[in-house]
């Protein structure tokens, strides 16, 4: 077994996020939270910015002991085809999203990534920004993707202790630790503008896994400067398959964790999606959070019809586009559909092979 | 009359404002309002056509006296910046542009390389072009050499509202430009922005500071209010700072003393 990189296990690097992550942290949520929403309101204004899934396909070829998509489920499998993916993506612009999330299982026949391309660019004809969250890729693969319009992937470790993650993940290309936690770097690699880290929290121990992403988002930070990076925090939902999590955050962990990140990464997108509560959704905006998911459809299209098929999840906060909406006006807080023009897409300038041979010793 | 000349256009205010980060379109354009000024940049990439509420655009062309100066924010390249001017000139009917390249989303620093060349070919092209920088002297004389009607340097991180961190490089910038120097980003209190003026800027950029204020239309009238103090200051001439006092014995009293 080849062995971890040495930036993923450097405690250096997150020494001030484990102080305020440690349970004997003198800092109490209070003042974290004050700080957290002062660096917020600086940096990001009175705004949230909005985006919506757009589940492509359930096929599956991994085992993840924790999905409701997994290839053990019995879960009926389909993916849109090319004029139902048009229908959802207009039923989408009707509520107004123009920043669209694709998402796919792991790479079947049913939905490789020659079907996934195909996605990605009748997408950006009609949105003004799309994302992809679906398997690992080779570097020309996703250089052709940001080609097509797609300027970010979304790629979660699920979890960085390698133990839990060897035995969560029963079989497929995704049982691979290594590779999928060097993913995001191959996407920046192919010129992707955005990468989208995050754990799945509920998995494995939730602070070690939060300082290790937090070394992740450093090291692709200093390795790939013009980086965009994103964190999600997801929390484990109940799903088809019914797991239990075996180390569930509970609300104040959660909102610690949130409070910490922005604070010791002050720029950085943090993302919170409709698997959280609306009351624990309304309460986050402005305190850290940047970026919300809306309206959210996780079975496979949704968003054409009033289908009631179990999704990969299921939403907590299912409020329509205009009720959160008025939610966060409520608040005193924009809810920005558009922030992006797709004039800007395209493959991002090419990291120079100096730059991408240099060990970082830093 | 004391205007500030960008190219062929003139203006009585000296104060820009910025038009992201506000709570809703309705606050800011009672800021923009507020705040007298005649100038406005807003991004590209707010510019919603499906006239959706988050458009910034259509509500800004509502207000008259309003010249509107559309900014590149979102561009990590010369050429995708010059991609944007032409779309955003197309959209809003301004002249003007204000080049932001910043190739990393999260710190937003502008890249000097790609902003040089994106504003080279943009002036050749005809546009009033205003290019976002660091506090570079000898960048502000190069984008000035090219043709741009003024250089915005900032005067700390953009959002960070530590004020006027690059003083000592914004003071030689000021010196020896031939242009309006802007001060754009970092500016959080009046005070700063009047600072700035009697440094002799000729005009300054605030957008944060108004935004997040508890009340952004006051802080707007209280940032205009200090823009025409700082100008009238320097107008005035201010008195210069003596570091010491005189001393009593001249070190020079040898000079011309009989032998």
């Amino acid at each position: 077994m080849s062995s971890a990189p040495e930036w993923l296990t450097d405690e250096r690097e997150s020494a001030a996020l484990a102080a305020m992550l440690s349970p004997s942290s003198p800092l109490s949520l209070e003042s974290l939270a004050e700080e957290s929403k002062a660096i917020t309101l600086r940096r990001f204004g009175r705004t949230i910015s909005l985006y919506a899934p757009l589940y492509l396909s359930n096929h599956c070829s991994s085992g993840c002991i924790y999905c409701g998509f997994a290839s053990d489920r019995t879960t009926l499998r389909r993916r849109l085809e090319e004029d139902e993916i048009e229908r959802e993506l207009l039923a989408m612009k009707k509520l107004g999203i123009s920043d669209i999330l694709l998402l796919t299982g792991e790479r079947t026949k049913r939905a490789d990534f020659d079907y996934l391309r195909r996605a990605v660019e009748i997408a950006a004809r009609s949105t003004q920004r799309v994302s992809v969250e679906a398997f690992p890729m080779t570097v020309a693969e996703y250089h052709a993707l940001a080609e097509c319009g797609c300027t970010g992937i979304t790629i979660y470790q699920e979890t960085y202790n390698r133990e839990r993650y060897e035995a969560l993940h029963r079989w497929g290309p995704k049982k691979d630790f290594l590779d999928r936690l060097e993913t995001p770097a191959r996407a920046l690699d192919g010129g992707i503008k955005t990468v989208g880290l995050g754990v799945l929290l509920g998995l494995s121990e939730p602070v070690e896994d939060a300082l290790m992403l937090y070394r992740h988002v450093r090291h692709l930070s200093k390795t790939y400067w013009r980086a965009g990076i994103s964190v999600s925090f997801p929390r484990m939902r109940p799903q088809t398959g019914g797991y239990e999590p075996p180390f569930p955050v509970d609300d104040h962990l959660l909102a610690r964790m949130i409070f910490a990140y922005r604070i010791a990464l002050p720029d950085v997108e943090l993302v919170l999606s409709t698997r959280e509560s609306a009351a624990y959704r309304d309460g986050m905006a402005g305190l850290g959070i940047t970026r919300m998911s809306i309206a959210s459809r996780t079975t496979v299209g949704g968003y054409d019809d009033n289908s009631t098929e179990k999704g990969q999840f299921d939403v907590s906060d299912d409020r329509s586009a205009e009720e959160f909406c008025a939610a966060l006006r409520a608040k005193d807080i924009e809810p920005v559909f558009k922030n992006w023009e797709p004039v800007f897409n395209g493959p991002s300038s090419e990291q120079s092979a100096e730059m991408k041979g240099k060990k970082l010793h830093v | 009359m004391d205007l500030l000349q960008l190219g062929s256009y003139s203006f009585t205010s000296r104060l820009i404002l910025g038009t992201g980060k506000f709570s809703n379109a309705r606050v800011m354009l009672e800021a923009v309002r507020a705040s007298g000024t005649q100038l406005v940049t807003v991004a590209l990439r707010r510019f919603n056509r499906e006239q959706l509420e988050d458009d910034l655009f259509g509500p800004l062309k509502e207000i008259q006296g309003i010249t509107l100066m559309p900014n590149t924010s979102g561009a990590s390249t010369a050429a995708e910046a010059v991609r944007a001017a032409h779309i955003a000139r197309e959209l809003s009917g301004s002249p003007f542009i204000k080049v932001e390249i910043h190739p990393n989303p999260q710190h937003l620093m502008p890249d000097p390389i790609e902003t040089y060349e994106a504003a080279r070919i943009l002036a050749k092209e005809g546009f009033l072009v205003m290019p976002y920088i660091s506090a570079d002297p000898v960048l502000a004389k190069r984008l000035e050499e090219v043709g741009c009607v003024s250089v915005m340097p900032l005067g700390s991180a953009i959002g960070s509202g530590q004020g006027l961190a690059t003083a000592g490089m914004l003071n030689i910038i000021i010196r020896e430009s031939g242009i309006p120097v802007i001060v754009d980003a970092g500016l959080r209190s009046p005070s700063e922005a009047a600072a700035a003026m009697e440094m002799g800027c000729g005009a300054v950029l605030v957008n944060s500071a108004v935004a997040v204020a508890s009340d952004p239309p006051k802080m707007a009238e209280a940032f205009a209010g200090a823009v025409i103090a700082g100008r009238t200051g320097f107008n005035a001439g201010l008195m210069q700072k003596s570091g010491s006092a005189v001393a009593t014995s001249p070190l020079t009293s040898f000079l011309g003393a009989k032998a």
